[in-house]
């Protein structure tokens, strides 16, 4: 039975080797997380370059103008004019929009799962917040194409407008509206959950009632996190592609303040007929994407500035 | 099957075991270690000695009572705060060492130092020196991993692993690379029965080990230790987290095992100290206040504060 | 409380109930539309047909006329075969012309019996003739043994060719014809390359970097900009993933002999875009996992690395499981990041380094065409909702099973 006992040299060998072992699995532990990491990174650095390309001389396609492309006014492939002025202008507008629809009942819904809804409820009304952020955007895009467009239709046939089937602005906003509701929900129920009970009590031993305490003292606690989930919102707004594009309509000039008008924003323009393009109006979708990711990151610190002016009470 | 013998077949054939250091003869070594803490004190430093010095002169009856561990002039801290403060103290080897003291008094800071479990904290700063057959633990030369199969350690909550009985026990061996099944299946047979599992345990070792009550998980931590054939096993509390029944179990279990292994036991309680322990160190304040055989400290305070420690007055 | 106070409440409280009623009705509403639209659509058909039409000479091997009777439910425009056993209508295809569509092939009809006559690998094979096919032409054999042509090239509609054949023949012999096409098959495959090789690519790396986050790395500055790295990934639109990945990894996909779009450059993006999730839940699974078992581990001498294979990562199961039905969930659902790197071109038969569609982008490549085929769409649509509903309902359950474990 001895002769079963490890003898000393092969564990001083498998000691060596764990040690081996252990060593290459840090390394790799440590790659994989820098590698994670640096995507952030390349991928700014990949957009960049190859959206400052076209503005530079000696682009193979024809060097375009950077401040013209900025500022103008027009996007036609066929006279090679690329102006993302008024497609940033939509793209903020449409956004704006569809957060002022969004943002009050995806509140107020918050509001109502976590402090009002039976307990029973709550479980199966988080659920449907879930269900509706998990469903996938061209499945909102067909919805919307379907659905919304037909709202639209009858709603311009109604202010005598004419629209082109319903593709337009409103219908964008609309659609926005319900895929951004989602996310602004859930960060406020977040926000709301974690609003400490002692701040409640107190309002209700001033003889404040539960729905007064709710609305003046729990939303206000919540604040900043429900601002936090406007953010994302925004930013899901602004970078939404797929759907948004099956209802825009890409309006080659702009901006139109007439709802019922076909609009054009920078996922739809980096997006529509992308199957069938090469040269220039290939390469000019990164500019246009590089501006996409320089608007979000503008709106983020621009909300971040109005969040600080805001202050208010944080929760812990 | 003769589990002891095969143990002291695998101890000399380890290379460092075995090649020992020839230029530390441990006797010199725990002499002047035995110095240093005489310089420290007068009351429980002239008995320590008496003690030690029996440990050097192997009597008659004793023949084994040599140096497990010497702390010399340890400190640690927790960042900025002091949790140890010049600690000398060496434990014999093949005897129950209990620490006592109130809580927060860093005798479990200690006793991980034996197998570095204290490397694991951020901001930890140890200077010192803690020999082991006369080589520095925290040294270039000591090997954490190999040093915690040699060291072995028992917590205050049991934390058996969520898999099954047998493979619990035999985990510290396959993470040393042993895949034999039949040695293996001695091994957890043998480490079972010193750990005075085996019996409740027999016909369900494919059982998960979270099944197990309280105190059968802790006996299964101690025979998780076992298996490795360790020469110290260190208690962090184990009975802490059980009552009464599994705590007489255990302590039985522990009079049992100081006859293969050096036992260093961390514990609230000063009624099992002096149930089990044969030395005991009073901590106060990150500072060995006393350390003496335990009869004598018990019967014999030298120290004020080890006296009313012990007569219930704080702590 | 006064009335006036009451009152104001009342119509607070209703606000809030009657938002909610909104969000639900969203739901419902997505929900009864796509089943309104798709549901006829959807059919075991769709699921098992390629996407393009097939042209397929075919001869039967049991050609002989019987006797069968029409279904009860037969549209009134169709015309039965009594011989034959199958059902034909007259249409038009997408380019305006003149096609007869096979509406109905009765169990022991002829049709069942054809094979494929076209040199090629596929000769011989046996080619059941299935609804929504389309005649070209067919041969039968008459009572004089003469081999006589009906079909489209013979002027004949619906009405006339049934006519034909149960008036003058006694078998049929061969039939030109075209596949129904337009299923999903193709994309569906694709879908399924594309969430395999995802997972294979982000799964090792989320999890690898996870693990060196929550248990090898200090709590140091360093650490927490990596995360602050892995964290901002989340907030970028997936178009903007589409188009660095045509850039920046594609040159990746060449090393492995890609020449263009392809399924692993789709796969490469998605795993870019998967890699906060599956690192944040991981991380959430790898949290909860006790200390003293890692404890326990190390001081039986167990290394690091050993500890985290053998004790941490199988109680982060559960977690890592969360994270593996997510990225399905999200592979299945995303669109616009594949329409750039994946192609908006249908396939029959993907392959890794080809182009293809999944099932999201062949929505999207219906909904982009000149007609659109909204039912299709609506079908297709109502699959991956499905899918990614039911998905996101088992992460729920795992979660809050995970939750109650270590409590």
């Amino acid at each position: 039975m001895n002769d079963r006992q490890p003898n000393a040299l092969m564990l001083q060998h498998n000691r060596q080797r764990r040690k081996i072992s252990d060593k290459i699995w840090r390394a790799l532990f440590l790659i994989s997380c820098v590698l994670s990491a640096l995507m952030i990174v390349l991928i700014i650095i990949f957009i960049a370059v190859k959206g400052i390309r076209v503005f530079l001389p000696g682009y193979e396609y024809g060097q375009q103008n950077f401040w013209d492309f900025l500022t103008g006014m027009t996007w036609r492939q066929d006279s090679k004019t690329y102006g993302v002025g008024f497609i940033v202008i939509n793209t903020f507008t449409t956004a704006a929009f569809a957060a002022l629809l969004s943002f009050p009942v995806a509140t107020l819904t918050a509001l109502f799962i976590v402090k009002i809804a039976p307990e029973r409820l709550r479980v199966a009304f988080t659920t449907v917040i879930e269900l509706l952020a998990a469903i996938p955007s061209v499945v909102y895009g067909v919805f919307a194409s379907g659905a919304i467009t037909k709202l639209v239709q009858q709603l311009a046939a109604f202010f005598g407008q004419t629209s082109a089937a319903g593709i337009s602005a409103l219908s964008v906003i609309l659609l926005l509206a319900i895929m951004i509701f989602p996310t602004i929900c859930s960060m406020a129920i977040v926000a709301i959950q974690a609003v400490g009970k002692s701040l409640e009590w107190g309002s209700l031993a001033l003889g404040a009632s539960q729905t007064q305490t709710n609305f003046k003292v729990v939303l206000s606690a919540a604040k900043s996190g429900i601002f936090a989930g406007l953010v994302l919102g925004l930013g899901r707004a602004f970078g939404e592609a797929t759907a948004v594009t099956m209802v825009a309509g890409n309006a080659m000039s702009g901006p139109s303040w007439n709802l019922f008008d076909t609009t054009r924003t920078l996922t739809t323009t980096m997006l529509s007929g992308m199957h069938e393009t090469s040269g220039l109006d290939y390469d000019i979708r990164f500019s246009a994407g590089l501006v996409l990711m320089a608007v979000i990151l503008l709106t983020n610190a621009l909300i971040h500035l109005i969040k600080r002016k805001i202050g208010g009470v944080d929760h812990e | 099957m003769n589990l002891l013998a095969d143990k002291k077949i695998k101890r000399s054939q380890e290379p460092m075991a075995s090649a020992a250091t020839p230029d530390l003869d441990p006797g010199s070594q725990t002499a002047e270690a035995a110095d240093r803490y005489m310089s420290r004190g007068s009351g429980p430093v002239a008995r320590a000695r008496t003690q030690v010095a029996a440990g050097l002169k192997p009597a008659a009856g004793l023949p084994d009572l040599k140096p497990m561990f010497e702390v010399q002039d340890l400190n640690l801290y927790y960042s900025k705060f002091q949790a140890l403060k010049h600690i000398n103290l060496t434990i014999p080897a093949h005897q129950v060492t209990a620490f006592i003291g109130p809580s927060g008094c860093g005798k479990s800071t200690l006793l991980r130092c034996f197998n570095r479990m204290n490397d694991l904290l951020e901001e930890v700063r140890i200077d010192g020196r803690i020999l082991m057959d006369g080589r520095d633990l925290r040294g270039p030369q000591t090997d954490v991993v190999e040093l915690r199969t040699k060291v072995g350690m028992v917590f205050q909550q049991p934390n058996p692993f969520p898999m099954s009985i047998f493979d619990n026990v035999a985990y510290g061996l396959r993470c040393q690379g042993i895949k034999d099944r039949v040695y293996l299946r001695q091994v957890v047979e043998t480490s079972l029965k010193k750990a005075a599992l085996y019996d409740e345990v027999k016909d369900e070792l494919d059982k998960n080990a979270t099944k197990l009550s309280g105190g059968q998980q802790q006996r299964l931590c101690i025979a998780r230790a076992i298996a490795l054939q360790p020469q110290v096993i260190l208690m962090d509390e184990p009975t802490s987290a059980l009552d009464p029944i599994a705590t007489l179990k255990i302590e039985e279990l522990m009079n049992d095992l100081k006859k293969e292994y050096t036992i260093v036991i961390v514990t609230h309680s000063m009624q099992q100290a002096a149930r089990i322990s044969d030395k005991t160190a009073f901590f106060l304040l990150g500072e060995v206040v006393e350390f003496d055989d335990t009869v004598t400290m018990f019967n014999n305070p030298s120290d004020k504060r080890t006296e009313d420690y012990i007569s219930g007055r704080f702590g | 409380m006064n009335k006036s106070r009451r009152l104001k409440d009342g119509i607070l409280n209703g606000l809030t109930w009657l938002s909610t009623a909104v969000a639900v009705a969203v739901l419902l509403l997505v929900f009864i539309f796509m089943f309104r639209r798709g549901w006829s659509d959807l059919s075991w058909d769709l699921i098992t047909t390629d996407y393009w039409p097939q042209n397929l000479n075919v001869a039967f091997r049991q050609g002989e006329a019987g006797a069968y009777t029409a279904p009860a439910d037969l549209a009134a425009g169709d015309s039965f075969s009594t011989l034959y056993g199958f059902a034909l209508r007259d249409a038009t295809d997408t380019k305006k012309a003149k096609t007869l569509i096979i509406t109905y092939v009765d169990p022991d009809s002829p049709l069942e019996s054809a094979y494929i006559t076209t040199a090629g690998s596929q000769q011989g094979l046996n080619q059941a003739i299935h609804e929504d096919a389309s005649v070209q032409m067919l041969y039968y054999q008459d009572e004089d043994g003469q081999q006589v042509l009906a079909g489209l090239l013979a002027g004949d509609d619906a009405a006339s060719l049934v006519q034909k054949l149960d008036t003058g023949s006694v078998s049929i012999q061969s039939m030109y014809y075209q596949t129904a096409g337009g299923g999903i098959r193709g994309s569906i495959l694709a879908t399924l390359l594309l969430i395999g090789l995802t997972l294979v690519i982000v799964l090792p790396i989320g999890i690898l970097a996870a693990v060196y986050l929550n248990e090898v790395a200090g709590r140091n500055r360093l650490t927490a900009l990596l995360r602050q790295a892995i964290e901002t990934l989340n907030g970028v639109p997936s178009i903007i993933f589409g188009l660095s990945g045509v850039v920046m990894l594609f040159p990746v996909t060449q090393l492995f002999g890609a020449s263009g779009q392809s399924i692993l450059l789709g796969a490469l993006t998605m795993a870019v875009i998967l890699l906060p999730v599956v690192i944040r839940q991981t991380e959430e699974a790898l949290i909860v996992v006790p200390q003293s078992l890692r404890m326990g581990s190390l001081a039986l001498g167990a290394t690091r690395s050993q500890t985290i294979f053998k004790v941490v990562l199988p109680n982060a199961l559960p977690g890592i499981l969360t994270a593996t039905l997510l990225s399905v969930s999200r592979v299945i659902g995303e669109s616009a990041a594949l329409i750039y790197t994946m192609s908006t071109v249908v396939t029959d038969n993907p392959k890794i380094l080809q182009p293809a569609t999944s099932l999201a982008v062949q929505i999207w490549q219906i909904m982009s065409s000149e007609q659109p085929d909204f039912k299709l769409a609506s079908a297709v649509s109502l699959i991956i909702l499905m899918m990614v509903l039911l998905l996101n309902l088992t992460v729920k359950l795992i979660t809050r099973r995970l939750s109650r474990r270590w409590a």
